[in-house]
């Protein structure tokens, strides 16, 4: 008789036959709440009203906007994101819980449309963060869009739509792209790398050279003071 | 009542030396002055004829001149009428006498202009950064600053990739306009 060391472990597979039903189900109910942040960046944004209101109505697909990134499900870029406003962007994106799904609308997101030669805007956005869905025009209109989002729903529920996942895996590309253009010292509030390993998706592209460069420039956070009313602290004399 | 006020106007400007007046239309004159005259006007405009807001600064850059064109748009409430003042600086170094003490307003032009084109306004309050904060490259309006060249060092590009657009156009949607169409400068005559 060998010792209980010597039977083979089988790896724990998931036994419970109803596991993929589960999933399916899961997949399909968060195709159908979808919250979009409400942060708009170029002259895209101008169709979002008329896709929200009562004429196409996003709401009829359980899609609505929302105020903060923490509570989002969709970041919608609409339109050319400039190189300041797309720091903002890379911060809200990382505020948000995952999963998440980002959606470029109008050619200015594609290569820069006809802000091709402007020093100020960034031109390709899968550059900076991994992009679910191109809505292209210039600009679409709501019923491109609700159909872009229609596209987007069926993603998710197929579960194509894992572009969120690509960020994590990949994330020593994308900061490589980020401190390519906003300089070595670019750093995020958020701890992206902890985040790849909280949900198991730290891979061999998360971690690289760029990664070792922010380690050397990282300054760590410092929490914000909190003051209650209006005084003002006299300075010490 | 606003004709007198346009030949009075005339008279008045006819006091500063080397002023060069063309009248546009009954409401808008374009003044051509030497850079040091310009306070004087802007100062007789302003005390005098009731030019009291001061819309805008403009700047033109004049690169085969080696000139700087400084346009002050003054506008009169009472005889609603704009003065558009025309001065050439040298584009070396660049400086400029600030008019905040006539015109606050100009505070935000001239700090936009020196950001923009590089131009130092003396006596003007602040000349930090305005829009541009994040960036530090050259002034990029300009005209030596090679946008094109600039993006092709620091933004990579893409292609408005037709086989991507494929999908869309057997689906029955979607336009692909040949790059020789989009541009104006492609097109055949």
């Amino acid at each position: 008789m060998g010792s209980i060391k010597q039977i083979p472990v089988v790896e724990a597979k998931r036994t419970n036959p109803l596991a993929r039903v589960f999933d399916d189900l899961v997949r399909f109910c968060r195709s159908r709440s979808l919250f979009i942040l409400h942060y708009c960046t170029g002259c895209g944004a101008i169709e979002l009203p008329p896709a929200m209101t009562s004429r196409f109505d996003m709401e009829r697909l359980g899609i609505q906007p929302m105020v903060s990134p923490r509570q989002a499900d969709i970041l919608l870029i609409t339109g050319y994101v400039s190189i300041k406003t797309l720091k903002r962007v890379i911060l809200t994106y990382e505020q948000m819980g995952s999963p998440k799904y980002v959606i470029g609308i109008c050619s200015c997101t594609v290569n820069g449309g006809m802000y091709w030669q402007s020093y100020a805007t960034a031109k390709k956005l899968d550059e900076y963060m991994p992009v679910d869905l191109y809505i292209a025009g210039c600009m679409p209109r709501p019923e491109a869009v609700i159909a872009g989002l229609q596209q987007l729903m069926d993603k998710i529920h197929s579960g194509e739509a894992s572009s969120w996942e690509d960020y994590y895996r990949n994330y020593d590309y994308y900061l490589g792209n980020q401190q390519k253009l906003f300089g070595e010292d670019w750093q995020t509030p958020t701890d992206v790398i902890s985040e790849a390993k909280h949900y198991d998706l730290l891979s061999e592209g998360t971690l690289g050279d760029h990664t070792r460069l922010l380690e050397q420039h990282q300054k760590p956070l410092e929490a914000l003071e909190m003051r209650l009313g209006h005084e003002q602290e006299e300075p010490a004399k | 009542m606003s004709k007198e006020i346009t030949h009075w106007l005339d008279d008045l400007l006819a006091e500063i030396e080397g002023i060069v007046v063309r009248r546009k239309s009954s409401r808008r004159v374009r003044v051509d002055v030497p850079a040091d005259a310009l306070p004087a006007l802007l100062e007789l405009l302003q005390g005098r004829a009731g030019y009291i807001h001061l819309s805008a600064i403009s700047c033109v850059d004049w690169i085969k001149e080696d000139e700087f064109e400084l346009v002050y748009h003054v506008w009169s409430y009472e005889s609603h009428s704009l003065v558009s003042a025309h001065i050439r600086i040298a584009r070396e170094p660049g400086v400029y006498l600030s008019v905040y003490d006539l015109y606050q307003p100009a505070a935000f032009f001239e700090r936009d202009i020196h950001e923009m084109y590089g131009i130092h306004f003396e006596g003007s309050p602040n000349m930090e950064k305005f829009i541009l904060t994040e960036w530090d490259g050259p002034p990029p309006m300009r005209k030596e600053f090679d946008s094109e060249a600039y993006i092709n060092e620091h933004l990579s590009w893409q292609n408005y990739n037709p086989e991507w657009l494929q999908e869309l156009v057997a689906e029955g949607g979607g336009v692909i306009i040949p790059p020789e169409e989009q541009r104006f400068s492609q097109k055949k005559k």
